[in-house]
């Protein structure tokens, strides 16, 4: 999305992936990273690497402890908010609109 | 001489010397994160570290340059470097500065790639992708 003139007639049809993911541009979306992280956040911009830019995001770490002796697994997460961030591409697993409970 | 002299002489040095990379650049968002030389942002490393710096350089790979750098390495241990290059790979996160208007950013980094594009002379008087229209 770099050069959109050039490269990329805004089109409304959809013919691959990436284009599913044009249709988020400017809402809120939900990422699944690697290592237990997931990002929600505005989707600025795109690449296709996937590099995206994300603003007002909020990011969760996921950790799972285990208990020694009962051999539990206790969950942890760990959030941050961050105004506007650039996310590497390889990094992300994947990209769906924000997860709805329930 | 070192391939990036001319480019890390002075903070804000413009476009890569290299057709291959302002190509590689150019498709992708990578001019976003070029874009920001001379701000100061905070990294986040792949492997949970992070290195808040003036961003000296920024390439095509995405490898980082930064200067006076607070590293935060995962154990929380602080280090202040002078310089530190980050490989592309190693990159997990970049925050943007609130004050940086990112559409402006990379459109003046396109341009500035496209002026370079066309600079006659350049090659010898030839266009760097012969007769392409626009």
């Amino acid at each position: 999305m770099a050069d959109e003139a050039e490269q990329q007639p805004s089109t409304n049809t959809v013919e691959e992936p990436l284009d599913l993911i044009r249709l988020s541009l400017d809402e809120r979306i939900y990422v699944k990273m690697r290592n237990d992280r997931e990002l929600r956040g505005r989707l600025h911009a795109y690449d296709q690497h996937l590099n995206m830019i994300l603003g007002d995001v909020e990011e969760t770490v996921t950790t799972v402890e285990i208990d020694e002796e009962t051999y539990e697994e206790l969950y942890k997460s760990t959030k941050r908010n961050i105004p506007m961030l650039f996310v590497r591409g390889d990094g992300v697993v994947l990209v769906a609109p924000p997860l709805r409970v329930g | 001489m070192e391939p990036e002299a001319v480019e890390s002489a002075t903070v804000g040095v413009e476009v890569v010397n290299s057709i291959r990379e302002r190509t590689i650049a150019e498709n992708s968002m990578v001019v976003l994160l070029q874009g920001l030389q001379g701000e100061v942002t905070t990294v986040d490393l792949r492997d949970e570290s992070s290195a808040r710096g003036l961003v000296l350089n920024v390439d095509a790979f995405m490898n980082i340059r930064l200067k006076d750098v607070l590293f935060l390495d995962r154990r929380g241990q602080t280090a202040q470097l002078q310089d530190l290059f980050i490989t592309g790979r190693n990159v997990r996160y970049v925050h943007i500065p609130d004050h940086v208007d990112i559409m402006k950013t990379m459109e003046s980094q396109l341009a500035k790639i496209h002026r370079v594009r066309n600079f006659a002379g350049e090659g010898g008087g030839r266009k760097e992708f012969g007769g392409r229209k626009k």
